[in-house]
């Protein structure tokens, strides 16, 4: 399958990644509205961790063997078996956050709306290239299979 | 007798995730699985999410409707098994079905632990008390939730007593309090969730307990209740205090439900014990789940850890070695997540150990009182062996991470304790495995 590679040694923290994440996972899809009207509902799905020049971007890694699926109590977190991509389905999230409890990169938050419900990236599966990916000036997130590198 | 390559007696978390690892390598093989409840499949974490009125009652089944005919998996309810032969490699049920099997896996989960309180008049509380009594309920099953949701409806209850501040009387406490009731907690230890809390992350949810009009009685437990017909109305505690009882929880603990087997026919010790395939003693018995003793990564034994997460991997597990595969169960350790009314927390690992020089145990720790955070972790020889976060628990994963891969944090000590601790705080080899690495093998 197709995956998100962090490419660290190009990332230069713009966090332009978190932007586009956030805009494309908003109601309005505007990037003025996401961030202003929509504040407080919204929070980009990938994170950009910085220490003076060092940084990359981490969004979830799309696990072949995913703690988060094992661990989930609803049946809201699976992997698509097709696809490979693991997605939590809003419906039937309860909000035990068993996901947030075992994944080992961080990658799953407590949704800041006003359900108690996990948020995660979904590798925009209705886009080409995912937002973060098609948006880094830089490439340090390259979406590729891994047998292309 | 009806035959079967596969039996599956149990049909939660390890069961059905051993049948679908079955199917994964066999296609044709026949499977049944036996369950002696009524309910197709439901995930028994959620029961309290409906007694809490979150989640309607079809929405506790985790898997699809279609699971069983999608997998051509054959699934008996109201199927109890009375008698399991090892030898002869058979199952009879309560009303003497008989069931052949070229292999078998027990994932018959854990059964509520009943302490024998003094009943008034002079009996004992047992199991066939509490299904004759209409207010008393264990907690462990969807038919316990419902029984117990309808009667509060039914009856109004304000107030719901609960026998145990483990697990499950937490998420008891956690269901009731979303549910308007005030709730009197009653536990043996000196504090609740005292397997996975230390003293400072009780006590930050028993105050938030407190607030909520509702009572902690610690080292207490019940003495005597009180019955008017099939009712219980006052417990005696053993401080001598009486409370008055609209209903009763008992929720002191789960033993694991082993089947009735010829004696010395399996070895057990706390649970069927296993090696890393899931293999119990008897040729071609696999056991998984609740059920299980199986590897503790951090106690160097064996132990019998009743958590989703891990019956779902030992079931897989399980059902990949009794198809034919050579797949070893990696061990696990303790870990839970639980939120009382807007305080959330996740403790994992060894989360007692007290800060010991000879034993090379330090202890890092930050409290805020005004947010009601705290964050614990525990090293051991250089390695992080526990954690507790109160109050955020966003990341909590990563050191899950870190305890399940042994990873050395002896340089990043400083930072492991930090609110903000992320991958880039991490050692360079495990943070560059993590984030370029592909997907995960951690």
């Amino acid at each position: 399958m197709k995956k998100i590679y962090i490419q660290e040694e190009y990332c230069i923290g713009c966090r332009l990644c978190e932007i586009y994440c956030q805009v494309k996972h908003s109601k309005s899809k505007k990037i003025i509205k996401a961030f202003k009207s929509e504040q407080g509902q919204l929070m980009p799905r990938v994170l950009v961790e910085e220490i003076g020049h060092n940084s990359f971007a981490i969004q979830c890694r799309h696990c072949v063997d995913a703690p988060c699926v094992d661990a989930c109590i609803s049946g809201a977190m699976k992997k698509n078996i097709s696809t490979g991509v693991v997605t939590c389905d809003q419906d039937k999230c309860v909000g035990c956050w068993s996901c947030i409890m075992v994944c080992p990169y961080g990658a799953i938050s407590k949704d800041p709306g006003e359900r108690k419900i996990a948020s995660k990236c979904d590798l925009c599966e209705d886009e080409e290239i995912p937002v973060c990916v098609s948006n880094c000036p830089n490439e340090a997130l390259k979406f590729m299979d891994m047998e292309d590198k | 007798m009806e035959k079967t390559d596969y039996l599956i007696i149990g049909n939660s978390a390890a069961g059905i995730n051993a049948a679908e690892a079955i199917r994964e390598q066999d296609g044709r093989g026949k499977v049944i699985i036996l369950t002696e409840e009524s309910y197709l499949n439901y995930s028994k974490p959620l029961i309290t999410y409906y007694l809490a009125g979150k989640i309607p009652i079809e929405q506790t089944g985790w898997q699809q409707g279609d699971f069983y005919s999608r997998l051509d998996i054959d699934i008996r309810l109201n199927t109890k098994i009375v008698h399991l032969d090892v030898e002869q490699k058979k199952a009879i049920s309560a009303s003497g079905d008989k069931f052949g099997f070229q292999k078998a896996l027990i994932a018959t989960g854990g059964s509520p632990i009943i302490p024998a309180i003094e009943v008034d008049g002079g009996k004992k509380l047992d199991k066939k008390l509490i299904n004759r009594a209409e207010n008393i309920f264990t907690l462990t099953t969807l038919e316990d939730a419902r029984k117990l949701k309808a009667y509060i409806e039914k009856n109004g209850v304000e107030k719901a007593t609960i026998l145990g501040g483990g697990l499950i009387g937490l998420k008891a406490a956690e269901a009731f309090l979303e549910l308007g009731l005030r709730i009197e907690l009653i536990e043996l230890s000196d504090r609740i969730l005292s397997a996975t809390f230390d003293k400072q992350a009780s006590s930050i949810v028993e105050e938030r307990i407190r607030d909520l009009n509702s009572n902690i009685f610690t080292q207490n437990t019940i003495e005597k209740i009180y019955m008017e017909g099939n009712r219980i109305t006052k417990a005696q505690l053993t401080d001598g205090s009486n409370i008055d009882c609209q209903v009763l929880v008992v929720a002191v603990g789960v033993a694991p439900e082993v089947p009735f087997v010829d004696s010395g026919a399996l070895d057990t010790d706390r649970g069927i014990k296993v090696n890393q395939f899931m293999e119990t003693s008897a040729p071609e018995i696999f056991a998984a789940g609740d059920v299980v003793q199986a590897r503790d990564i951090l106690a160097g034994e064996d132990r019998n850890i009743a958590i989703w997460p891990l019956a779902v991997m030992q079931g897989k597990t399980a059902g990949l070695n009794m198809a034919g595969s050579h797949y070893a169960y990696g061990g696990g350790f303790f870990m839970n997540s639980v939120e009382i009314l807007g305080v959330s927390s996740i403790s994992m690992g060894l989360t007692s150990l007290e800060p010991d020089d000879s034993r090379k145990v330090e202890v890092l720790s930050q409290f805020k009182p005004e947010s009601n955070y705290y964050k614990k972790i525990i090293i051991r020889e250089n390695k992080v062996v526990g954690a507790i976060l109160v109050g955020a628990i966003e990341r909590a994963g990563i050191y899950a991470g870190l305890i399940k891969n042994g990873i050395d944090v002896s340089n990043i000590r400083d930072n492991i304790i930090s609110e903000n601790f992320g991958l880039i705080q991490l050692p360079a080899d495990y943070q560059k495995h993590l984030v370029v690495g592909e997907g995960i093998e951690v």
